[in-house]
């Protein structure tokens, strides 16, 4: 009868730093979680300073994504990782983009803040688009979930799910067709630009999803999926 | 995928259908599967008298590619490897039992000669190991022992020789010199150049590059390349990424142990295509060891 010998715990600091990466991607989606809410909020107020504050704070998102890309450098430098690791590594840089996208989207819906008062006016459209946002911070939302308990479902459910905002995109574009009065043109431009910048990160929660089931499950057929 | 015929395809890992591009590259990969079979290993186990070094190996060796055995010290892959050319024969008390066929034919089969295995099978070792002969008579000694007593056709294979271990233009003006003055990378690149200096159809390299710095290391890496389109080659390393780097197929063995004896026996764990074992191995021993999260 013979038996496995146990096996030896490795490289456990490689281990401590792969968990760490971890964990300063998922605060780095909080931040730009942080920053969907204000966007939400202006949306509502018009309140500009809450503009000036996401600014300031997507700076910071944007100095950590340098920062933790820096560091997935390194550990591919010197840690030359393979399988699991590898592809942790590797999605790091690819989610770690997606996030900063989803926060510049959020930024593109902010610089309207001015204007909230006047898009606010033009009635159905206006609906559209802050529904089609609400779906699009929740999908992020699920993303990030995911992301943070690495969760396969949640990690399928993204990827393989037509993102909700999209049902969405046709019935605004009709509804922004009939605008009618001086101001349509530009009203139609602002709105549209939310329910664009609104799909555009339901879309980005969606590759986060893909690239999250790759990276558990190290299927080709699921690297395809998220290039697809 | 322990101990199974053989890597399963890629058509047979996933039915999603691909992008047009990564059909074509799975196609490719595929191509594999139709490589003729130059070594079949069926439940191989290796004995040193009553002691069983390495159990129940099952992998299919392919033409033209190189194979890399990988594992823990003791897992039993220098084993396997010695079992490809009847090394082991050597040892009082070795034995096979299993299957292990070289192009069908049973390697251990009554009527086959080792030295013959041996001229067709040729192996590099671990540490380079030249005659205290001249550079020349090295590589010329397989042929003179096979009859090849020409001075001729003897230049002939031994420049050709040379050529293909990229040793040629290093060593063309010293032919008479001792081949112990050679630097430890042209001595290995020489002990290539011996070994298919009998024109075998398999050379066996038993961690050829462990006693070598990083850029003769890289020069053998390179070589391997060059010759695979001539021979089939099985390597033994215990270098991760020179398995990645090099290899088409990988076979990761692992130990058990004799809680009664202390004795350990290697086993295969997984056999398939080298970039599924060093992406998305099968076995979470295999992921253990190549990440090297366990020992």
């Amino acid at each position: 009868m013979t038996t496995e010998p146990t096996p030896i715990p490795l490289r456990t600091a490689f281990q401590a730093e792969l968990e760490q990466l971890r964990l300063q991607v998922e605060l780095m989606g909080v931040r730009v979680d942080q920053n969907l809410e204000l966007m939400r909020e202006a949306l509502q107020s018009g309140d500009e300073h809450l503009m000036d504050q996401a600014f300031k704070s997507d700076d910071e998102i944007d100095a950590m994504h340098v920062s933790l890309l820096e560091r997935c450098y390194q550990l591919l430098n010197r840690e030359a990782p393979v399988a699991s690791d590898l592809r942790f590594v590797v999605s790091v840089v690819r989610i770690l983009s997606e996030f900063e996208r989803v926060g510049d989207l959020a930024l593109r819906i902010l610089k309207l803040t001015r204007q909230v008062a006047d898009l606010a006016t033009c009635g159905a459209p206006w609906d559209i688009a802050l529904t089609m946002v609400d779906l699009a911070v929740e999908q992020y939302r699920t993303a990030l979930r995911a992301w943070s308990a690495q969760d396969l479902g949640l990690a399928s459910q993204l990827a393989d799910q037509r993102p909700p905002a999209e049902a969405y995109h046709e019935r605004l574009l009709a509804e922004l067709r009939r605008l009618r009065g001086p101001d349509s043109a530009a009203m139609a431009m602002g709105v549209y630009i939310i329910g664009q910048a609104a799909d555009r990160i339901a879309d980005h929660a969606a590759i986060i999803g893909a690239r999250l089931r790759y990276l558990i499950t190290g299927e080709p057929a699921h690297l395809a999926a998220e290039v697809r | 995928m322990t101990e199974s015929a053989g890597p399963p395809t890629m058509t047979e890992r996933a039915d999603t259908p691909l992008p047009q591009g990564l059909e074509v590259a799975r196609r490719e990969l595929a191509e594999h599967d139709h490589l003729p079979i130059v070594f079949e290993i069926g439940d191989l186990s290796a004995y040193y008298g009553d002691f069983r070094a390495v159990r129940e190996v099952t992998l299919d060796v392919r033409q033209h590619e190189i194979t890399a055995l990988i594992g823990p010290s003791g897992c039993g892959k220098t084993t396997v490897l010695r079992c490809l050319n009847r090394m082991n024969d050597l040892i009082p008390g070795a034995r096979t039992e299993g299957t292990l066929n070289y192009h069908g034919v049973p390697l251990y089969g009554s009527g086959i000669d080792p030295v013959e295995v041996r001229r067709r099978i040729g192996m590099v070792f671990q540490k380079p190991n030249p005659f205290p002969k001249s550079v020349y008579d090295n590589v010329a000694y397989g042929p003179r022992l096979f009859g090849i007593k020409k001075r001729a056709q003897l230049d002939e294979v031994v420049e050709t020789s040379l050529h293909k271990a990229a040793l040629w233009d290093e060593v063309k003006d010293r032919m008479k010199d001792s081949a112990m003055g050679l630097s430890g990378g042209q001595q290995q690149r020489l002990c290539i150049a011996r070994a298919i200096a009998t024109d075998p159809e398999v050379v066996l390299m038993d961690e050829p590059c462990s006693a070598l710095d990083p850029i003769a290391t890289a020069r053998i890496e390179d070589l391997m390349q060059e010759i695979k389109e001539e021979f089939t080659i099985v390597i033994v390393t215990h270098n991760m990424q020179q398995a990645a780097r090099v290899s088409d197929a990988t076979a990761f063995f692992s130990t058990e142990v004799n809680p009664e004896s202390d004795r350990r026996t290697g086993r295969l764990v997984e056999f398939d295509r080298t970039e599924t074992i060093f992406s998305n191995p099968s076995d979470e021993r295999t992921e253990n060891y190549i990440t090297g999260r366990f020992g």
